[in-house]
């Protein structure tokens, strides 16, 4: 397990060292001025030779190590080039713990819709309850989550007044973006768990705890679902990974103070730094979520651990 | 894995304790963007000035209703006769929002700071009117040039220290920007500008407060400029001059200002506190404001505006600004790729102005109620220019539009309906450029049909995101663009500056040495009569015979609050909304509760 964990914390640097490259490639092809603002008086010349100078924005080479290296020496991920008053720093400071909180939230909902859709499909396959339980999979997975975003703030804080539209800091304004951020997850959660349930269920070890007596219960618990559970957990890593680092469109619908909105806008803006902030921030996560995922994977399956 | 499930349920209620609760302020309101920066010589967005606006205060200001200039933190000023020196005198109670004394070398600093090219302030050519000043911005460009030249050995601190002084040694020489005592600030004009009051009052020329920028001011050896970073900006650093101080600001979400104490004028102002509510999305932020989160929401910016706008009772209010929306025409002698531009030829601009119908444009495809243009300038805007309104573009005239085309050499030769010139290659197709995500689309196509009916022309819509499209704007890869302009301040100048010969902002390759001309000689010209007279003559000649852009409406704006209850909002129509003269009306039934 330690070798494990030291050969990732090995490559890790170099996998981020692959993405930072890549992205910066596709970033500097962006077209557009990154320092000239959309719309209104163009400053002086002089101005933005100024200002693309004081960024390395003239020259890619000195831009992509001296960005290197004050993200290596100093974790100085640059100043926002859109919003001059913050640095990256500050950005994501500000808005990390925002997407944490609401990505974990939505992986916990979605665990426990997902696994709990899962097995009751997989206990009566053909039933109206795994019907159900497939249709609502079927509709988590297909309808866009700005649809049902639009839909849930228009059923409840707009029609029955419950909660606030584009409200952020009370723990009710967290239910709505976290159900609807949670649903692809969960929908996606419970195909995996009734496929591994409905497999195990049919499997010799379980034919075997009957036979031996034990409670359809015990049988569920301790032996179906924990088999049943790994290619779940192995989308877990990735899954929250995806959530922690905020959705573009449910931060937009909900108005979340969230990092998902970097993604896109950053890009639009040609917003450099940010972008290539988010994008390292991103990257480090899912790989230490993977790591993570990794690691309890051994502890789950004694296979794997020998 | 409960104890998973426990595990992230902690992360999440820790995560939402630590957001303490705050009393509800005096008055809140939506924007749609979070400001981009608060720094007075850098902001430029209306959103941004009016941050400023409210946490600064200017030697003058404009009074918010009539925009005529008002006393801020100068108490009285005077103006030579020549019109060349302006003498400001300084309250003795205007002052800093930590209660240090605001004074005139303040102002000196601020304005050093917004003319020195390390600090990239937009606007920093409004004060290119001061004696000097121009001179001074090219020095020290060229000066850090040469620095940047020198050998790495030479670029040591020391050398970039020296330069500095230098730098601020030729400011006091050869700048016409003087402080004699602490309450007197001297300003002399390479030239009459009868507008530089006007300027004052713009937010880019209000002062900031030396110490608190200066502590983020470092010099890099490396290049010998000044780099600034923005931390006092951030409460608790930002000192502040203007009605209110910053008590808040989280990123992307919400900013809290509070009465400042120490602003002379307190007493006038009426909310104590103010909320700023960051909402991106257009039709959550009118979600928001109905379900009564805000009191004023800035602009409606949703598709369905105009059935807002039908429905019997609501609160959208549309207000007319001074700005105009217009179509650009590429007016480069090629294209890209060397083909000709047929733009080139002005009587084909005017041929395509007059197929256009912009009556129905309003009616059919904006539906928001705007008032058609005919002139970049929205016409009785300014006191002393154009009184009689005599300046108007060319008529909707399809049939003298086909004509003129035809005196260019565009004839349908062939009887195919689109028109050829004399070697029978027919009218290019228009390629109309548009940026994605707003209603321009809308306008291209109509602009479209209205160009094939009328003179059967084609046309193609190209539409990019914002950045592709503005690069190609500034490379003149375009035929026709849609585009548009706010005026900054009350004179012709702030309009018709784009469309002098290499202006930055003249992105359609328009070059008259008529209009330069009279912009030249209107720049000289003492006499307000006189002077006003040459810029109508300057506009004329772009408005009914070269027709660089093709004005079609005055921008509108939207913003939805209860007149009710909300009182203080300006109609005007450069009005960026002062936040200090804002005020709630009190509840009507209070009275009835024992």
């Amino acid at each position: 397990m330690i070798g494990l964990i030291f050969r990732r914390a090995l490559q890790a640097p170099l996998v981020l060292l692959v993405i930072y490259t890549v992205t910066f490639l596709l970033a500097w092809a962006l077209p557009g001025s990154a320092v000239l603002r959309d719309e209104g008086r163009a400053p002086p010349p002089e101005v933005l030779a100024a200002m693309e100078a004081r960024y390395n924005l003239d020259n890619p080479v000195s831009f992509y190590f001296g960005y290197l290296k004050g993200v290596v020496t100093r974790f100085d991920l640059g100043p926002s080039l859109r919003y001059a008053d913050w640095s990256v720093n500050e950005v994501l400071r500000d808005s990390l713990p925002v997407s944490i909180t609401l990505g974990l939230c939505a992986v916990g909902i979605a665990l426990v819709i997902g696994t709990v859709a899962g097995v009751v499909g997989a206990l009566r396959p053909g039933s109206w309850l795994d019907g159900a339980a497939l249709s609502l999979a079927l509709i988590g997975v297909s309808l866009p989550t700005f649809v049902i975003g639009t839909a849930l703030l228009l059923a409840f804080p707009v029609g029955l007044g419950w909660g606030r539209v584009a409200g952020w800091g009370r723990p009710s304004d967290m239910l709505l973006p976290a159900l609807t951020l949670s649903l692809p997850f969960a929908a996606y959660i419970a195909r995996l768990t009734r496929m591994g349930m409905i497999e195990a269920l049919d499997s010799d070890y379980v034919r075997t705890a009957r036979a031996k007596g034990l409670t359809e219960r015990q049988i569920l618990i301790r032996h179906a679902l924990p088999n049943a559970f790994l290619p779940v957990l192995s989308y877990l890593g990735p899954a929250a990974a995806a959530a922690m680092t905020g959705s573009f469109v449910v931060e937009k619908v909900f108005n979340i103070p969230g990092v998902g909105q970097h993604f896109v806008n950053a890009v639009l803006n040609k917003d450099l730094f940010l972008l290539m902030g988010v994008v390292l921030v991103y990257a480090t996560i899912l790989i230490a979520m993977n790591l993570l995922v990794d690691v309890l994977y051994r502890w789950v399956d004694p296979r794997i651990r020998a | 894995m409960a104890l998973t499930l426990l595990l992230l349920a902690g992360v999440v209620v820790a995560a939402l304790v630590g957001d303490r609760p705050r009393p509800p302020a005096d008055f809140t309101y939506i924007d749609h963007q979070p400001p981009f920066t608060l720094d007075p010589q850098r902001a430029t967005y209306e959103h941004d000035l009016r941050f400023v606006s409210a946490l600064f205060d200017g030697l003058v200001r404009w009074d918010p209703y009539t925009y005529n200039i008002i006393p801020g933190f100068a108490k009285s000023w005077t103006v030579s006769d020549d019109g060349l020196r302006f003498t400001f005198h300084l309250r003795q109670d205007a002052r800093w929002s930590n209660g240090e004394p605001l004074t005139s070398a303040d102002v000196v600093y601020s304005w050093r700071r917004a003319l020195m090219p390390d600090t990239a302030a937009d606007y920093a050519e409004s004060l290119f009117h001061v004696r000097g000043a121009q001179e001074f911005f090219e020095r020290r460009s060229e000066r850090l040039t040469e620095y940047a030249a020198l050998p790495a050995s030479q670029r040591t601190p020391e050398t970039a220290r020296a330069l500095r002084e230098e730098t601020e040694r030729d400011f006091g020489v050869n700048v016409g920007i003087r402080a004699p005592d602490p309450l007197t600030l001297e300003v002399e004009l390479r030239a009459p500008a009868p507008y530089f009051l006007d300027l004052c009052a713009f937010p880019a020329l209000y002062p900031v407060h030396p110490e608190s920028v200066e502590a983020c001011v470092a010099l890099d050896p490396d290049t010998g400029r000044l780099e600034q970073t923005h931390e006092w900006t951030k409460p608790p650093r930002l000192i502040s001059n203007g009605p209110y101080r910053l008590d808040e600001w989280r990123f992307k979400r919400d900013m809290r200002l509070v009465r400042n104490p120490h602003y002379w004028d307190a007493d006038r102002v009426a909310l104590e506190t103010i909320e700023v509510r960051v909402v991106e999305d257009p039709a959550t932020a009118v979600l928001a404001f109905q379900t009564g989160a805000a009191d004023w929401l800035s602009d409606v910016l949703t598709g369905y505006l105009p059935e807002m706008l039908q429905a019997p009772e609501n609160d959208v209010h549309g207000f007319t600004r001074f700005a105009t929306y217009f179509w650009s025409f590429n007016c480069s002698p090629t294209l890209t790729g060397g083909r000709p531009n047929p733009f080139h030829d002005a009587r084909v601009r005017r041929a395509f102005a007059m197929a256009v119908d912009k009556q129905t444009l309003v009616e059919k495809v904006r539906r928001v109620g705007e008032e058609t243009a005919d002139t970049l300038i929205p016409p009785g805007s300014i006191a002393g220019y154009d009184e009689d309104r005599s300046i108007g573009g060319p008529p909707f005239d399809p049939a003298a539009a086909r004509a003129l085309l035809a005196e260019a050499g565009w004839v349908d030769r062939d009887g195919d309906g689109t028109p050829e010139d004399a070697s029978g290659e027919p009218f290019p197709v228009v390629d109309l450029l548009a940026s994605t995500g707003s209603y321009h689309e809308n306008v291209a196509l109509a602009l479209g049909a209205m160009f094939l009916e009328g003179l059967g022309v084609r046309t193609r819509i190209v539409q990019k995101e914002t950045k592709a499209y503005r690069d190609d704007l500034r490379r003149r890869d375009y035929m026709m663009a849609r585009g548009g302009w706010f005026g900054d301040y009350g004179d012709p100048t702030t309009f018709l500056d784009i469309h002098t010969t290499g202006d930055g902002n003249n992105l359609r390759g328009y070059s008259s040495a008529r209009f330069d001309e009279l912009l030249h000689h209107a720049a000289a010209e003492i006499d307000s009569a006189q002077r006003m007279a040459l810029l109508e003559e300057a506009e004329r000649l772009t408005t009914e015979e070269d027709l660089p852009v093709l004005p079609l409406w005055r921008y509108r704006q939207f913003p939805l609050y209860d007149a009710e209850r909300v009182r203080g909002i300006s109609r005007h129509p450069r009005a960026i909304q002062r936040l200090d003269y804002l005020s709630i009306a009190p509840e009507p039934d209070a009275k009835a509760e024992p």
